[in-house]
């Protein structure tokens, strides 16, 4: 399976380099130009500085939609009201394309901070309130009869079989929900205010300096999804499957 | 019959080639405002002597650029020094539309003049712009050095945040700093700027494209200089003008008014050339966008970035 993993991005990026080599376009950079690219950019520290100003706004999001989104996914489960309140929002808030969205939070929040936070916060709470919501109404109805049976009250229905049943699919939340939140930070430092790799790839993009441009989409794509892959083998080993 | 048919193919090839000749398709990085009159103006006129200008607007500058490079775009408008300087197809600029114009202006409950900016954070367009050079070429020349530079593109955005109070000080191009004065008042302050001369808007295309289409890139530059005379005439033409061949006609009619304020501004800055900039534009250019760290090479030359031929025969029927 390995061999065949490292086949697959071998053909990958040679494809990639023969095309660059071709070109496709003078703006397409070859595979090996890209890879040193991101080489020198990673040595001289502008990736790393880069990433601890788009790590900011992507962490405190997350952060936020874990606390809150969690909680709320799960007062959603619990009460018919809560869920008449405000499923429908979440449900249009996933559907809602949101790179039309986010530049209008400019309007309301400005262009600092706040409005990258809440970029985030408005691609990862549906899937992490979706997600835990789904988790406690997924709740087998045969284990709460049989906690009733025994004379549990509503409180320890909750805590002993309500919510551990759901953690899984919470968890799973959260991992779905980084993985929009890395799309929402990447469309908020694009479209808001060009900062940390936002900012290098509109300046690389600005300069044709299309090695760096192509290395730091690379670099962002790489980053999202081995964060997302370590978050998956957390989950399989808190959660393993049946 | 036969003769017939292929005479009619070869004159249908022939007016085809031609027709494909004298069509320019033109890539700007933003949408048209008041500042592109006399653009369209121009554009309108040449289309009048068979050469016709296709305005694609995009984006951002960026995107033009990139339009031009891949060959999707004849001819972009902006200053990518930087990109001229390292792609690997050589692209030349041919004309100044307009040179660099800026307000950078201040919220003065904060800041009084330049020297209150030490130590202060700024906005600017970008990184490696026109705006960000002259922040920087001021803060040179009054000794001081900012806290940080925010990147916040877009002059109408700037001009909000400053009204907002997102920002305190900022750069701005005339029209906003216009619409920020009439909304702010007396709460901004326009500091002070050197005489700072470079292009804020030329036109670029391929080199073997501007060699190729000299005839036609030559009518087209030819009536951007009459336009940019006609301004310096009489900075109130363009208001007939646009009636005349029916430019901008879903402008907003509050903004009429801007329009010859903006070109009386222009005017008396001096920004619009009489004679599309050519060599003594090309010279502040390759200065002050070295200066800004757009161009890195060391003693650059007007040729690897300028192609002077067509404004050169434009001027000469001027004449």
């Amino acid at each position: 399976m390995r061999r065949w993993q490292i086949a697959s991005f071998a053909l990958f990026f040679g494809l990639w380099e023969l095309t660059g080599r071709w070109p496709v376009s003078p703006a397409f950079p070859p595979f090996s130009n890209t890879f040193l690219a991101l080489i020198e950019m990673i040595r001289d520290g502008t990736l790393g500085k880069a990433y601890l100003i788009t790590a900011q706004p992507l962490a405190l999001g997350i952060v936020l939609c874990a606390v809150a989104g969690i909680a709320f996914g799960i007062g959603m489960g619990l009460s018919r009201a809560i869920e008449w309140l405000s499923l429908p929002v979440f449900i249009i808030l996933q559907a809602a394309p949101m790179a039309a969205i986010i530049p209008l939070l400019t309007y309301m929040y400005g262009i600092g901070l706040t409005s990258k936070v809440l970029a985030v916060i408005m691609l990862a709470a549906p899937v992490i309130v979706m997600n835990s919501y789904k988790g406690i109404r997924n709740t087998p109805p045969s284990l709460l009869q049989m906690c009733r049976s025994f004379q549990g009250t509503r409180v320890q229905e909750v805590v002993k079989i309500v919510l551990p049943h759901a953690a899984a699919l919470v968890f799973t939340g959260l991992r779905l929900g980084l993985a929009m939140g890395f799309i929402g930070i990447v469309i908020a430092e694009l479209l808001i205010t060009p900062t940390g790799i936002g900012d290098l790839i509109s300046y690389h993009s600005s300069t044709a300096d299309y090695p760096k441009m192509f290395a730091t989409i690379a670099s962002i794509v790489a980053v999202a999804a081995v964060s997302l892959h370590l978050l998956q083998r957390v989950e399989l080993r808190l959660f393993p499957r049946d | 019959m036969k003769r017939f048919i292929a005479a009619f193919a070869v004159l249908a090839l022939t007016a085809g080639t031609a027709f494909a000749q004298t069509k320019i398709k033109y890539a700007l990085g933003d949408v048209l405002g008041i500042d592109d009159l006399p653009l369209l103006a121009a554009a309108e006129r040449a289309k009048k002597r068979g050469v016709e200008v296709e305005i694609t607007s995009f984006k951002n500058e960026d995107i033009a650029t990139q339009a031009v490079i891949n060959g999707q775009a004849d001819v972009g408008q902006g200053t990518p020094y930087a990109a001229l300087e390292k792609v690997n197809v050589p692209i030349r600029f041919f004309v100044q539309l307009w040179s660099l114009q800026f307000f950078p202006v201040v919220a003065n409950e904060h800041y009084k003049g330049w020297k209150d900016l030490d130590g202060q954070e700024i906005a600017v367009q970008g990184r490696g712009s026109g705006t960000e050079a002259i922040m920087l070429l001021m803060a040179k020349e009054h000794g001081i050095k900012y806290k940080n530079i925010s990147y916040v593109p877009g002059s109408q955005v700037r001009a909000l945040a400053m009204l907002k109070g997102n920002i305190r000080a900022t750069i701005l191009d005339s029209t906003n700093k216009n619409f920020l004065l009439k909304e702010g008042g007396a709460k901004f302050t326009v500091l002070p700027l050197g005489n700072v001369k470079a292009s804020d808007e030329a036109l670029f295309a391929r080199l073997d494209y501007l060699q190729k289409n000299q005839a036609a890139i030559s009518v087209f530059v030819e009536e951007l200089v009459r336009v940019n005379r006609e301004i310096n005439k009489d900075p109130n033409s363009m208001v007939a003008l646009r009636k005349q061949l029916g430019l901008l006609k879903d402008l907003p009619a509050k903004l009429d008014d801007d329009i010859p304020t903006y070109f009386k501004e222009g005017v008396a800055g001096g920004i619009f050339p009489n004679d599309g900039g050519g060599e003594n534009a090309a010279k502040s250019d390759l200065e002050f966008y070295a200066l800004s760290g757009s161009i890195k090479k060391e003693n650059p030359k007007i040729e690897d970035f300028w192609h002077l031929a067509p404004l050169k025969a434009a001027l000469s029927k001027l004449k």
